[in-house]
């Protein structure tokens, strides 16, 4: 049965794409609000909004009763999740099921599978999916060299009962790797009252690669081809582009197999992601993990194909099945997005919530801004800092990166320090447009001379 | 973040809400997050809520007005549905339950902040109730 009423579980700019996307489709909109978004863009585009509690998330945003209970007395038969709070938390879609709800997204149960690293681990291998080689427990330095050689170094050795840091050493040859045993199980011992230890290779220029996935639930699962999100600070995408312009075609077709593989393995429904490691030097991938639900980033990958993935999820909630086949997924040029966030990149990234005063966004041909913001409006201390994604469509790279350019020096933010400035800075640096950057890039490389210029 | 950090962005947040109180017509601010409160007013804003109880006028339905003293108003505490609440003119003490709303299958009472007379329902049987709506008003008596 199509969607007729939809509810938004969530709020800033993807709660504003949620509502547009479903009005494309003729499907009413209720708009969940905190007492600090009853003002929200997506609250006064809404058919209706509803305030669920006060500002705090964990009373208002992150409570899937409070979610559930007004999407049903509102007359809701959809929910749509966004992305972050609720949106892979199983209990929103079984508290949806039982409550006659449609869940804009996968099954509960393969949320729950998906969610644990070492289940989706064994299904990524069960699929076929390639693993970031590595070793069961090693007993002995004498081990821990064989496994190394074995292996390729780098290797990072690991405590296995570890986290955080500890009990965690890199080796570069077997001589390291024997030293790095007895250094490694004694941190272990020391940390966790346990030295077992098992061994992984290290990649230290690794990218991030990604799949879009969209599945009917049956079996058939499209891909929207892949993202490259190597921009990263301390595991946070400020940058994606798509395609992944460092990756050869026959490893993209690969990717993309594994990726539908693993996805089809379970019969996925909806719209998910399925996340790499790519070793740029060895030209191969592994698989880290999926991402089940729609992605800050997916505006590139609309960008390329020309699909609104959004308006795809809502149709599928609504029993569609897929309203594509693969053949008609074609790739066209480049896209970056760059997430604009409110904080000051000179102060250590602080968020800095508070009133824009000015707010003249970039206009034309091949420059899309997905944003609730507005001259005078208000960034609630409360949640996360962005303020928007400017998402730029070029012919290739190399025109994506100057129309990019273009439209960071021609969008004017006041009355809060943004981080436009410093996505200028990357996408200038000599390192971005020859496209040489890894996830550590941006902190190792860049960064310590932005602060310095900045200070 | 260290716990200089987390005072800068405080004082960043505490900064922020005073320059849009500023910057609009407001007398007044108050925002609540959590275990937080503050209050900002102008010279000429309003009292502080966190010192007096907010004081409404005395309603049109009131009770013999000699019985009654200024009004409190008892807010929905989240989204739910008013399942039933005690009838105009009962007498309650602080803490007692007044109402009954239910969030999906599960029931949670509303406690009286005051002691007083209920002077309203404000809310029908069954509607479904925003956070912060008013349920029912309570006149302290005088």
């Amino acid at each position: 049965m199509p969607i007729k009423r939809l509810f938004v579980a969530n709020r800033g700019e993807i709660a504003l794409r949620i509502v547009r996307a479903a009005q494309a489709l003729n499907i009413e909109t209720v708009v969940a609000v905190s007492d600090a978004d009853r003002d929200s863009a997506a609250a006064r585009l809404a058919d209706r909004s509803i305030v669920l509690g006060p500002a705090a998330a964990a009373k208002s945003y992150l409570d899937p009763r409070l979610i559930v209970h007004a999407a049903k007395e509102s007359g809701c038969d959809g929910l749509h999740p966004g992305y972050g709070f609720l949106s892979e938390r199983a209990i929103l879609p079984r508290l949806c099921a039982q409550h006659g709800i449609a869940f804009v997204g996968p099954e509960p149960d393969v949320i729950d599978a998906l969610g644990d690293k070492l289940r989706a681990r064994a299904m990524a291998g069960a699929a076929g999916v390639p693993l970031v080689p590595g070793s069961e427990c090693v007993a002995s330095s004498a081990d821990a060299r064989r496994e190394g050689d074995r292996i390729g170094y780098p290797v990072l050795l690991k405590a296995s009962a570890g986290g955080g840091g500890r009990g965690m050493v890199i080796a570069n040859n077997g001589d390291e790797a024997e030293a790095g045993f007895h250094k490694a199980s004694a941190e272990a011992v020391a940390a966790f009252g346990d030295g077992t230890l098992f061994m992984e290779r290290f990649v230290p220029e690794a990218r991030h690669v990604e799949v879009q996935l969209m599945g009917d639930g049956n079996g058939q699962v499209l891909h929207f081809g892949e993202r490259d999100c190597s921009v990263q600070r301390r595991y946070q995408k400020l940058i994606e582009e798509a395609p992944c312009a460092a990756m050869p075609d026959h490893l993209r077709r690969q990717l993309h197999e594994s990726a539908v593989a693993l996805a089809a393995s379970v019969k996925y429904r909806n719209a998910g992601t399925a996340e790499f490691l790519f070793d740029v030097q060895r030209q191969e991938f592994y698989f880290i993990e999926v991402n089940a639900r729609i992605q800050v980033e997916h505006p590139v990958s609309e960008a390329i194909t020309g699909f609104d993935l959004v308006q795809e999820q809502i149709r599928i909630a609504g029993g569609a099945g897929l309203s594509v086949s693969q053949q008609d997924v074609e790739i066209n040029g480049h896209a970056i997005e760059c997430r604009i966030n409110a904080e000051d990149a000179a102060r250590d990234f602080m968020p800095s919530p508070g009133r824009i005063t000015r707010w003249e966004p970039p206009q034309g041909p091949g420059i899309r801004l997905d944003s609730h913001m507005s001259a005078g409006a208000m960034i609630p201390p409360f949640y996360d800092s962005m303020v928007g994604k400017l998402i730029v469509h070029g012919s290739d790279r190399a025109d994506a990166i100057a129309r990019l350019a273009d439209a960071i020096d021609n969008f004017v933010v006041e009355g809060v320090p943004t981080t436009l400035p410093l996505h200028r800075a990357i996408i200038a640096h000599p390192d971005f447009v020859e496209n040489r950057i890894h996830t550590r890039w941006l902190e190792q490389v860049l960064l310590p001379d932005y602060g310095k210029k900045a200070a | 973040m260290t716990e200089n950090n987390a005072a800068i962005a405080a004082i960043d947040d505490a900064r922020a809400l005073l320059d849009t109180l500023l910057t609009s017509g407001w007398q007044q601010l108050h925002v609540a997050s959590g275990d937080t409160e503050i209050f900002l007013a102008r010279k000429d804003g309003g009292i502080n809520p966190m010192r007096v109880v907010a004081q409404r006028p005395a309603p049109a339905i009131a009770a013999p007005a000699a019985q009654v003293g200024p009004e409190t108003a008892v807010p929905a505490p989240h989204v739910a549905t008013l399942e039933h609440a005690l009838a105009v003119g009962t007498h309650v003490t602080a803490g007692q339950t007044v109402a009954t709303v239910r969030v999906l299958d599960e029931r949670e009472d509303v406690a009286a902040p005051v002691s007083g007379m209920i002077v309203r329902v404000d809310a029908e049987p069954g509607a479904l109730l925003e956070y912060g709506v008013t349920l029912l008003s309570i006149a302290v008596a005088a």
